[in-house]
């Protein structure tokens, strides 16, 4: 079963102007359910510009994105996923439990059993006696932590993440893909994950999307057959070492063509 | 909140420390300035110093302990808190319908940019109209207009005034709060398909509130300022506006007086926005210090 399923997809911004911008030209990709998917490129590949068409966040100019067998907007509507940003973007004035509780107060859930599902959350991401807490009490990784809780909050088939980890040192980030990978392993969630780091593209992913700018699109697919399970020794593999310089090769095959171009893509 | 009751403590002294700053200039200037004033070509640049135009300080203290009018049980004190409280009551008025038009604009200026261009121009020419002008107008209304059973009462037109003073500040500050919700949370909302009402109550509201504070506690003395502009330029009775000009009027028999009032107005204004900053200490308890603007 196809999860995310993306069509000939182009997204121009700005159309006719003189500050036109291709940021999608033809891109196509399925995404398996259950699968873990990765988009890594420079600056300018479009890569969160997908991850948002995924999410209907944008509308693509041509092409068509299937979502759950649906389309895009259809699949917004019915919340069939959740997001999680680089900044954790929790809400200050809510405790960590109502901000959890925030995507099941929008769907219309009673009372009792959005606290259930609260609790069910913060067991999940190992915080549950900072339920009454309030974010800015917490550091950096328990807010992304937080943020993951509740993006999963309403069990959404997929998760579509924007460099959840980006802001995170390199200790904590190397923390949070283990947790991630366990959630998701718990969950049985497809991911669809944009970064910025090789080597956490491969660790997380069952395939790394290699995107190139001008206009956006994607080069290379590596697959990376480091099984399910992974774990820190997955690190020193020679198969994990193997797929980085893969998807290096293929970002340094359109980076020779563009090297110093780089804007950023958001 | 040993801190906050430190710097509350703190503000304290230094509210006192300038008042009493205030008076210490005040009483030298009074000393040491020229009885006639000093003048330069006719034209007068220091004001006189003599009883009738500068009391001292401790006279309009303690002008508050005495009978109002000879022989009688009223005294000052008492003829000020009472003035002092009824304004206050329109003030409060004003305030809360000047709060109501401003939020409800600020939303609609929100909502719809071809309403922000129309309107926020309006709003800005709005107040450059003098009050004194629109007062005499405002206040004719008492009495004459009637919709159904309702009959204008004439201090409403008071805090109409004040309204009119206090939803600028409002509508802008509100305004300016409702578009700071990051991009990011935005997106968060549309993702969860949450409508515009959802994401207005759920986060442009509460994102708000740091820049609303300070827009209402403006709009809290703004309504002071109208209902008693209101009450002077108009005489209406009972108000502590009407106890100005009335004491003012006594001033060359005694001139200490009018300053009585002119102290309840200024404590009116300070109770209005300390109310406020109440409001703003219980509703910004729970937030991230650093946060507030």
């Amino acid at each position: 079963m196809t999860a995310v399923s993306i069509r000939n997809v182009s997204k121009v911004f700005n159309q006719g102007k003189p500050n036109q911008v291709d940021a999608l030209s033809n891109v196509a990709l399925e995404v398996k359910q259950g699968e873990f998917v990765s988009l890594i490129g420079p600056s300018g590949c479009g890569k969160s510009t997908l991850l948002r068409l995924v999410a209907n966040l944008l509308e693509p100019t041509s092409g068509e994105v299937v979502v759950n067998g649906k389309s895009a907007a259809q699949a917004r509507l019915d919340q069939d996923y959740g997001m999680a940003f680089q900044q954790a973007g929790l809400f200050d004035w809510r405790t960590v439990r109502k901000n959890i509780e925030l995507p099941l107060e929008l769907k219309g859930w009673d009372k009792s059993k959005r606290s259930a599902r609260a609790d069910e959350m913060l067991q999940l991401v190992q915080l549950p006696e900072f339920g009454d807490h309030y974010p800015w009490q917490l550091s950096g990784g328990m807010q992304q932590r937080i943020a993951i809780a509740r993006a999963l909050a309403a069990h959404p088939p997929l998760l579509l993440m924007d460099e959840p980890f980006g802001a995170l040192d390199e200790m904590t980030r190397e923390y949070m893909q283990g947790e991630l990978l366990r959630i998701c392993a718990a969950t049985g969630t497809t991911v669809v994950f944009v970064t910025h780091s090789i080597p956490e593209a491969v660790y997380l992913s069952n395939r790394v999307v290699v995107m190139s700018p001008r206009p956006g699109r994607i080069t290379k697919v590596v697959d990376v057959s480091l099984g399910g399970e992974r774990s820190e020794d997955t690190r020193n593999r020679t198969a994990f070492f193997e797929a980085i310089t893969a998807v290096r090769e293929g970002l340094r095959g359109m980076h020779a063509a563009h090297v110093g171009l780089g804007n950023d893509d958001r | 909140m040993t801190n906050v009751v430190r710097r509350a403590a703190q503000r304290t002294v230094m509210f006192v420390a300038a008042l009493a700053l205030v008076a210490v200039v005040w009483e030298t200037y009074k000393a040491v300035g020229p009885e006639d004033g000093g003048t330069v070509l006719g034209v007068r640049i220091l004001p006189r110093t003599s009883e009738y135009a500068m009391p001292h300080v401790w006279d309009m203290f303690s002008r508050f302990s005495r009978p109002e009018v000879r022989g009688s049980e009223r005294t000052v004190l008492d003829a000020v808190t009472a003035g002092a409280w009824y304004s206050f009551r329109l003030s409060v008025a004003g305030f809360a319908l000047g709060a109501l038009v401003g939020v409800a604009l600020a939303v609609l200026m929100a909502r719809f940019k071809v309403v922000q261009r129309g309107v926020l121009p309006y709003l800005v020419v709005s107040q450059t109209v003098p009050l004194i002008a629109l007062a005499p107008l405002v206040v004719s209304w008492g009495g004459r207009v009637e919709i159904g059973a309702f009959v204008w009462p004439r201090w409403l037109s008071a805090s109409v005034l004040g309204a009119f003073l206090a939803f600028f500040p409002i509508a802008v500050g509100t305004l300016r709060g409702l578009a700071a919700a990051p991009a990011a949370s935005v997106e968060l909302m549309q993702s969860y398909a949450a409508s515009w009402t959802k994401t207005l109550f759920k986060l442009r509201f509460p994102t708000a509130v740091p820049y609303m504070v300070p827009a209402f506690r403006l709009g809290a003395s703004a309504s002071v300022i109208g209902v008693v502009v209101a009450e002077i330029s108009t005489g209406l009775k009972g108000g502590i506006g009407r106890l100005i000009i009335e004491y003012a009027r006594e001033a060359t028999g005694d001139p200490a007086k009018v300053y009585t009032a002119i102290f309840g107005a200024a404590a009116l204004g300070l109770v209005m926005a300390g109310a406020v900053v109440a409001v703003d200490v219980i509703v910004m308890r729970n937030r991230p210090k650093e946060a507030v603007s």
